[in-house]
């Protein structure tokens, strides 16, 4: 009895759709790719690997979205961590203290993020677009100064470009590493919950003795942080201070993150639905690419794809609704 | 002038795993109020909202006038000469009176553009015949809830419906305004119109409407003449049984202890040297007209708002909590007003809901234990049968009687250890059956030995649940009573002293 009820819990959970959904994507590439070079290891290695740099970004802005705020700043401070990492190991300064240096940095915007949310209320949106579009894409031009430093410090370059048995790129570890922390952290712990239940309804949650404020702060420093990781790693890989660097990552992670059934609403969704969505945009993107479709097509396909994503969401959440209006 | 009236014919509705109307045949004349009763889930709204448009019955019709109608939305009804006025009020906050009266019907000048003169004119026009204060280039959004209440009836006013429908419309105004509002009622009703009434409020039914019909479980019940019927009968037929009286069968605490919390001189922003004493055992009421400072009081004392001066002392030792969850902390309890803004977060489980302020309380190592949780959570629902299948239903999906009783289970788990629980308008928007469930959870909460402050508007329940009743006016305390000297003359009059 119980086991058949989970089951229809399961069947019936949206990361059960997604994985369908992952599904129908790879069945339909395996068969429609050039000589079935979709299913080759090669090529689903470089999904996953595509999927590093994205990964970081969406654990990250899924937390801040489950919270109930949205963060858009984090690819730029991404790019801003990657050029300071460059000039700091440039200029002689160890790697054990330069990550740490950009990652503090990284959450410093973060904490700059929730003081502005959280003692000015101005709206996360607005908030967290001029701290990323303005004051830190203003300090990656800032910050090198027109020099391009190259990064040749071997440890950084070891874990940001090194394979694990010649064959796992480090990278792609780390960025797992962190979605399946973040995601038990969310799934079992107090300060995850408490993401859910300030997300859902933050007054509430504060008249029974959570305290939204706290949580935000830390929430946007590990926004910041991530995208500070983030900007290093991808550094790291071009072993050169990018002065676009992660800029373009931003949007399609959040996207990836919405495709997962993390919804804008706050108080919903979960990272293994995040790194579903992840999987699905990435998998298409390369099927498409694979296919021989020309980059901008591909833009235009995501969109599509997320438009798909975002409508049966509507029209499942719609029936729970009627449904609720029906038992008033 | 003709004589309206509106008829429903076997209405029939059926959402998904509910029947919510069963086939509702009834009609409503012109000239008479007709009050619609029932207890939730009763299909009062759904009904509403088919004659509004909103949604459409699989089988039946209204007729107006004789005439056969199938609304297949909003617009089609409002063209039928058709308002409903829902609880949650239907305006645009940030624009002004005149333009949320004239929504969809602007005076428009030979270029296009509104005729802003006209508008001012015709809607100073309308506030002068209701006589009300308020200007018609007010932003609704600044108005108080009474006042945006009036706009909403206005607007049907203004587009001459013939068939008005108020839900609830005096949940949120104050006596004062329910006098308003009932005169603006009564006047449309001289006009000949066809008007239906939705309220849980007796006194009021008795005291507006000229037929009751009464709704239970989607299928109408019963047909009354208000003149030639009383409270037993009608709440008989709304819960299909004899529930006695309420309150003579309520058991109470007869052993008030010690003194739990004590409050000297208390300011805030919004209230002015309030000193009171709470017991063990004690159900202290809050009574006075809405706006008296009674929420603020206890806002402040559960650390949701500063306070400016004053003394606080919790069993003795001077307190001030800087946030709600130091009150969570030291035993204090509020259940606010609002359940659905300030009490549940609606999209998670009655689990996530209880198990809020313990959560420190139900972890393993890192880790929170579900089980620790859905044993709470599953005990809350037997202890206070809490109609759901599962504890991991969202709230959101629950009637309010049962949203109220889940926020009851947070704070009157055995983990939370509650001193002092604050109940604000609990039984707002409750259902008779319901209520009565209510009043004796409180006087059991009495009984453990938690100080009960249970403020409300609904002047019997205090008169009735409460051993001592303190009565507010104006940000100030103007006076205590018990419960044997308290009478409702009494308690008015303190509530409106200066």
């Amino acid at each position: 009895m119980e086991k058949s009820n989970r089951l229809k819990k399961i069947l019936a959970s949206k990361e059960f759709s997604l994985f369908i959904l992952l599904v129908i994507v790879v069945a339909f590439y395996g068969v429609a790719s050039p000589n079935g070079s979709f299913l080759k290891t090669r090529n689903i290695r470089s999904i996953l690997d595509s999927m590093t740099i994205y990964t970081l970004f969406a654990v990250g802005g899924g937390l801040v979205i489950i919270s109930g705020k949205i963060d858009l700043s984090p690819s730029y401070v991404g790019a801003v961590c990657g050029v300071l990492l460059a000039k700091l190991l440039d200029q002689g300064l160890p790697w054990y203290l330069v990550v740490p240096i950009c990652l503090a940095v990284g959450a410093a915007f973060g904490l700059l993020n929730a003081v502005l949310i959280n003692e000015f209320n101005i709206q996360s949106f607005i908030a967290t677009l001029t701290t990323g579009t303005f004051i830190a894409q203003g300090l990656v031009y800032l910050i090198p100064a027109g020099v391009t430093y190259q990064i040749k410090d071997p440890v950084v370059i070891w874990y940001s470009t090194g394979k694990i048995f010649g064959f796992i790129p480090i990278t792609m570890v780390i960025s797992i590493l962190i979605i399946v922390i973040f995601g038990i952290v969310l799934a079992k712990t107090k300060f995850g919950r408490s993401v859910y239940l300030i997300g859902g309804n933050a007054n509430a949650a504060r008249l029974a003795g959570l305290k939204p404020k706290k949580l935000s702060y830390i929430i946007f420093a590990y926004s910041g942080a991530l995208g500070a990781l983030a900007g290093m790693l991808y550094a790291g890989r071009l072993k050169s201070g990018s002065l676009v660097g992660t800029v373009s990552y931003g949007f399609p992670a959040v996207t990836a993150a919405i495709l997962g059934g993390i919804s804008l609403g706050g108080g919903t969704g979960n990272m293994l639905g995040c790194f579903l969505g992840l999987l699905i945009i990435n998998s298409f993107n390369n099927g498409l690419m694979l296919m021989g479709l020309k980059p901008y097509w591909q833009t235009v396909a995501s969109g599509v794809l997320l438009l798909i994503a975002l409508t049966i969401d509507y029209f499942s959440t719609r029936e729970r609704k009627i449904k609720l209006t029906g038992s008033i | 002038m003709v004589e309206q009236s509106l008829e429903f014919c076997n209405i029939v509705k059926s959402f998904p795993g509910v029947k919510a109307l069963k086939g509702i045949s009834f009609r409503a004349e012109g000239g008479r109020i007709c009050a619609l009763m029932g207890e939730n889930g009763a299909g009062k709204s759904t009904l509403l909202k088919i004659l509004s448009g909103d949604i459409q019955p699989d089988e039946g019709c209204l007729k107006i006038n004789g005439e056969e109608h199938h609304f297949l939305s909003p617009h089609q009804s409002i063209k039928s000469s058709v308002s409903v006025i829902y609880q949650e009020r239907q305006l645009v906050p940030s624009l002004s009176v005149m333009e949320n009266i004239f929504l969809e019907d602007m005076p428009v000048g030979k270029l296009g553009f509104i005729n802003m003169t006209e508008l001012r004119s015709k809607t100073q026009e309308i506030l002068d015949t209701f006589g009300l204060p308020i200007a018609p280039t007010d932003t609704v959004g600044w108005l108080s809830v009474a006042y945006q209440q009036m706009v909403e009836i206005m607007k049907a006013y203004r587009r001459d419906s013939n068939i008005i429908a108020f839900d609830e419309p005096t949940a949120p105004l104050t006596d004062k305004e329910i006098t308003i509002l009932f005169s603006l009622i009564k006047k449309l009703k001289e006009k000949g119109k066809v008007i239906l009434y939705v309220s849980h409020r007796m006194a009021e039914i008795f005291q507006i409407s000229d037929d009751i019909v009464v709704l239970k479980d989607g299928s109408l019940v019963k047909t009354l003449l208000t003149s030639q019927t009383n409270e037993g009968e009608l709440v008989k037929a709304m819960v299909g049984r004899d529930i006695g009286d309420t309150y003579a069968n309520l058991k109470r605490n007869d052993k008030i202890g010690d003194v739990l919390l004590e409050v000297n001189n208390l300011v805030t922003d919004y209230v002015d040297n309030v000193s009171f004493k709470l017991h063990k055992g004690e159900v202290l009421g809050f009574a006075g007209l809405i706006g008296a400072g009674r929420t603020e009081v206890m806002r402040a004392i559960f650390g949701a708002d500063p306070i400016r001066s004053g003394e606080i002392r919790l069993e003795g030792k001077p307190v001030r909590f800087k946030s709600p969850s130091e009150a969570v902390a030291s035993g204090i309890a509020l259940c606010p007003e609002d359940r659905k803004e300030q009490g549940l977060v609606l999209k998670r489980s009655i689990t996530d809901n209880v198990s809020i302020p313990v959560l420190s309380k139900v972890k393993k190592g890192l880790f929170l234990s579900r089980k620790t949780e859905n044993d709470m959570a599953m005990n809350a629902v037997r202890k206070y049968s809490i109609k759901t299948p599962s504890a991991d239903k969202q709230v959101m999906q629950l009637s309010g009687g049962n949203q109220q009783k889940v926020i009851l289970g947070r704070w009157t788990s055995e983990k939370m250890a509650t001193k002092i629980l604050i109940l604000d308008e609990p039984t707002k928007g409750i259902d008779v059956g319901t209520k009565a469930e209510v009043y004796q959870m409180v006087c059991d909460f009495a009984k453990q030995g938690i100080g009960v402050i249970f403020i409300s508007s609904e002047l019997t329940e205090v008169l009735n649940v409460c051993d001592n009743i303190i009565v507010m006016h104006n940000r100030h305390i103007t006076g205590m009573l018990t419960r044997e000297e308290a009478t409702e003359e009494l308690v008015l009059q303190l509530a409106m002293k200066d």
